[in-house]
């Protein structure tokens, strides 16, 4: 674009930059910088309490990419990823279908399926270890009430099912984000078509597979983009849930970074982690901001 | 008779679903010794709220409260007073480089927190305000900021440019039209952008476990999850009590402003 | 204060690449009421934006009152505006949308009061000053956007469409106001459209723009009998007037089926004839034509005939009896017809030398 040559277009362009200016600078202070410096980090072996480091160019990424904690954090990551994904669109999918038929008290309903997304993350680990707690979890005693189990299961603390567990509350706590935006689209979709489909002869799952789903599928895959992107990078649920444990069974590639910079003291080997973690990541992203921008175009 | 099954099943799964925190709130209103009956009861037999009041009388909970409410609306009215006029700037003004900037701001909305997050502590104790609520309100901008930014822009994206223009022509300057035009239409994204960042603020955890650690500076999240680890014994019915009283404000916002929730999602989707 | 003429000089604008309007050149007099009239895309929202200096020329200089306006803020410019989506706040009630303009001049506020009463019962919104603009109908709508324009007195009014999104009816309702308001006030309107039946029935003159370009300025009569070139000649009218592509050797018009002798100073050989479906005259004449399509409208009947290759439409009486598929004899009115050079499409002043009815 070529400079505005109107001064008034001039004085206007100044004004657009005058406004955007704040938002610029904390950019640079707490995203750009940190993510130049992060880069510039990995290459440093650094000693996390009294933070000196020494040059080492590329070895903290040949360590990692040699080891196989890494290796084994990364499947961990992409595992977890898919098969908490995987529910929450199902369940998301189901439960907004459902939300959708006209059922008594539905904004109660709808409040209630909504609930575990807004809830900070700590509250929903405290909620559901208790839940899982072994000698006193109400799911232990309901499991073995109804003859699925004869003793007591160890939720978190044995695999697999520590991955199960988490797995699972990851999808309690994230299905309703899918239920918003899949709910959102169903209202748009005009009935005529239903009653088009009615009229060819379609039943309740032709007018599923031939309407419904053909009409969501593009919130379907900015959802699944925008979720592998946030489950990827999801700490929280994790690391207070099993702490990555037992030992690294359930330890995720934004565990693994915690964990070298502030268990192993090793912050260069962390950063580099995360950088690496970051370009396995950019795929997704990528793929996300394409859609974005066709979505914007259209 | 299809109706009535269907409401059931919707309604048991609508149940299931909630289970936990009702659970929550049941174990933090049952006395300590009825947690551990076999079997054990689901309606508590005596409702007693001794959890409640230790925690706040015995516990430094009060103190969290206070630093999560201050960090939380801190960063939110920091963060939504800038993002609203980069907003205003970006869906309203031409200058070379803004397409590139819209785009940096939906990538920096992906990038995990967990690059950043390293380089921010150094920055922090190189800057010496490390274990400061001050810190965390900087390092919340991180993630608030592009948020805030985005949603604030498809709601603007969403005011007709006409009206902008009539303004100008009826004899205001850009500031004018914005102050008297663009901002009033503006306001329900203002508001729901302000909710988000402040539910978004209010949850965090990871920048706060790096950047605090003492009990002073400690935000909720980090500071019930200490008073698991620090417990002997854990207490599940006091931890259950923190658990209410910290989604008081969340319950609040789904009580009366959850249409501007709602309206947010429409907007640009939500943070996860 | 009064109107205030207006003037386009050499102004060009572009938006990236794209040339949105090229070395357009405008003279609107002072009180005149002139139209931008022409197809989407055409330019003439540009031109009216950058008269109200939402938009900047890229060269070239618009002036208003004899003052070159280019560095101007449109607030400062003296011209108001009623745009398309009508483009009331929301927020604000009628009363204060009307208001707005003056309390951006700072005028107080019971002077502001007395004028947004004035305005009020000229356009009969008495009773609807305290409502938002949503709880009023389109056309009420229409008329607040008219009060916030009028409210200033301003020399110069630009209107971007102000009645496409009225039904029909009230449509025909408005045109006949706003010829009554633009007497009453004796200024400037600048009035964009791409409806040939507003710019026709309203204008004093019509400037018609395609591609960027400004084809023909001229008052509504001029422009329909006597189009500058082949676009103006197809936009204008409806039906739209024939035209049946040919040669000329220098003295007659020649087409398989037509033959027109026309006198005319250096005319090219490639040429084309215009002819307005009145001008055909069907049931008796020279010529023949095959009927293909009858359409009864109810006071007339469209036919669309075949002449060789020629595609023709005629206005015939609502009583006439033609079928598809019959052969009909036909003439053209000479003293009507259009001869346009194929190669640049201008219009050649030529006139048939002899009515054609043999």
């Amino acid at each position: 674009m070529k400079p505005a040559t109107n001064p008034l277009d001039r004085r206007d362009a100044w004004l657009g930059v005058m406004l955007i200016a704040p938002s610029v600078l904390i950019f640079c202070a707490v995203i750009v910088y940190p993510l130049v410096s992060a880069i510039y980090l990995s290459l440093f072996s650094i000693y996390t309490p009294t933070l000196q480091g020494n040059f080492v160019g590329l070895s903290n990424y040949a360590e990692l990419l040699a080891g196989g904690e890494f290796w084994h954090s990364l499947a961990n990551t992409l595992i977890w990823t898919v098969c908490t994904l995987t529910l929450q669109v199902v369940l998301g999918i189901a439960a907004a279908l459902m939300l959708h038929q006209a059922i008594i008290f539905r904004s109660l309903a709808r409040s209630l399926i909504l609930f575990p997304y807004f809830v900070s993350t700590v509250v929903a680990v405290l909620v559901w270890r208790w839940l899982f707690n072994d000698l006193y979890g109400i799911l232990n005693h309901l499991m073995i009430w109804a003859g699925l189990l004869n003793m007591p299961l160890d939720w978190l603390g044995s695999m697999p099912n520590a991955m199960v567990s988490i797995v699972l509350v990851g999808a309690w706590k994230y299905f309703p984000f899918v239920v918003i935006a899949v709910l959102a689209r169903l209202q748009t979709i005009p009935d005529n078509l239903y009653e088009a489909a009615t009229i060819d002869g379609a039943g309740a799952w032709g007018r599923f597979w031939d309407v419904t789903l053909p009409q969501l599928k593009d919130v379907l895959l900015v959802v699944v983009l925008l979720r592998a992107i946030w489950d990827f990078k999801e700490f929280d649920l994790i690391y207070l849930m099993t702490g990555g444990g037992p030992l690294i069974a359930t330890q995720t590639l934004p565990l693994m970074v915690y964990k070298e910079a502030f268990g192993m003291d090793a912050m260069g080997r962390a950063t580099a982690v995360a950088v690496a973690m970051m370009f396995v990541m950019l795929v997704f992203m990528l793929l996300y901001l394409r859609q974005a921008k066709q979505d914007a175009a259209k | 008779m299809r109706r009535v099954l269907f409401n059931l099943m919707a309604w048991t799964i609508v149940l299931v679903t909630a289970f936990p925190l009702l659970w929550m709130v049941l174990t933090s209103i049952k006395p300590q010794f009825e947690l551990f009956r076999m079997p054990p009861t689901f309606w508590p037999e005596q409702i007693t709220f001794e959890h409640y009041a230790r925690l706040l009388w015995e516990t430094p909970f009060l103190t969290y409260m206070r630093n999560s409410l201050v960090l939380s609306f801190s960063t939110t009215v920091l963060v939504v007073a800038v993002a609203t006029l980069g907003a205003h700037s970006l869906v309203r003004f031409r200058y070379p480089g803004r397409e590139r900037l819209a785009q940096l701001v939906l990538f920096t909305y992906l990038l995990p927190s967990v690059v950043l997050i390293l380089p921010l502590y150094l920055l922090m104790v190189w800057l010496g305000i490390a274990n400061s609520l001050l810190s965390l309100v900087i390092a919340y901008t991180s993630f608030a900021l592009p948020y805030a930014l985005w949603l604030l822009r498809s709601f603007m994206q969403g005011i007709p440019d006409d009206l902008e223009s009539a303004a100008l022509v009826d004899g205001a300057t850009r500031m004018e039209a914005f102050v008297d035009v663009i901002l009033p239409q503006a306001l329900p994204g203002i508001i729901s952008t302000c909710l988000f960042t402040f539910i978004l603020s209010w949850n965090e955890y990871l920048y706060a476990l790096v950047l605090v650690n003492t009990d002073e500076a400690r935000p909720l999240t980090t500071g019930v999850m200490s008073m698991l680890v620090s417990a002997f014994n854990i207490e599940w019915s006091l931890l259950m009590a923190a658990s209410v009283m910290m989604s008081v404000p969340l319950i609040i916002i789904f009580a009366f402003l959850q249409k501007y929730l709602t309206r947010g999602f429409g907007a640009g989707g939500v943070k996860g | 204060m009064s109107a205030a003429e207006v003037t386009f000089c050499k102004v060009r604008k572009a938006f990236g690449n794209a040339v949105a309007v090229r070395e357009l050149d405008l003279a609107i007099g002072a009180g005149e009421f002139v139209s931008l009239l022409g197809p989407s895309g055409c330019g003439k929202t540009t031109s009216l934006r950058m008269l109200a200096g939402l938009e900047f020329p890229t060269s070239g200089t618009i002036s208003i009152g004899g003052r070159v306006v280019n560095d101007v803020a449109p607030g400062k410019r003296d011209v108001a505006m009623v745009f398309q989506s009508y483009a009331l706040y929301p927020h604000m009630t009628v009363g204060e949308n009307i208001a707005y303009p003056l309390k951006k001049q700072g005028m107080a506020r019971g002077e502001r009061e007395a004028q947004v009463k004035r305005i009020a019962a000229m356009l009969k919104l008495e009773a609807l000053l305290d409502r938002k603009p949503r709880q009023l109908s389109g056309g009420q709508q229409q008329r607040v956007a008219l009060g916030r324009a009028l409210v200033r007195s301003p020399k110069v009014f630009l209107l971007d469409e102000p009645l496409s999104n009225l039904d029909a009816k009230l449509r025909a309702h408005m045109r006949a106001e706003l010829i009554e308001l633009h007497r009453q006030l004796g200024r400037t309107f600048v009035y964009v459209t791409h409806d040939q039946l507003e710019a026709m029935t309203m204008s004093d003159r019509i400037a018609v723009m395609e591609g960027g370009e400004l084809r023909q300025f001229a008052p509504p009569r001029e422009v329909y009998d006597r189009p500058a070139n082949l676009f103006v000649a197809s936009f204008i009218g409806t039906p739209p007037m024939n035209i049946v592509h040919g040669e000329f050797n220098g003295r007659v018009f020649r087409h398989p089926a037509i033959t027109v002798p026309f006198q005319v100073a250096g005319a090219p050989t490639r040429v084309a004839l215009g002819v307005r479906p009145e001008d055909v005259l069907l049931g008796a004449g020279p010529f023949r034509a095959t009927v293909r399509v009858v359409e009864p409208t109810g006071h007339e009947t469209i036919v669309m005939l075949e002449a060789e290759g020629a595609a023709l439409t005629a206005r015939a009486p609502a009583e006439s009896h033609l079928r598809p598929g019959e052969i009909v004899p036909f003439a053209l009115r000479a003293d009507r017809l259009h001869l346009f050079d194929a190669t640049t499409e201008l219009r050649l002043e030529a006139r048939a030398t002899e009515e054609i009815s043999a």
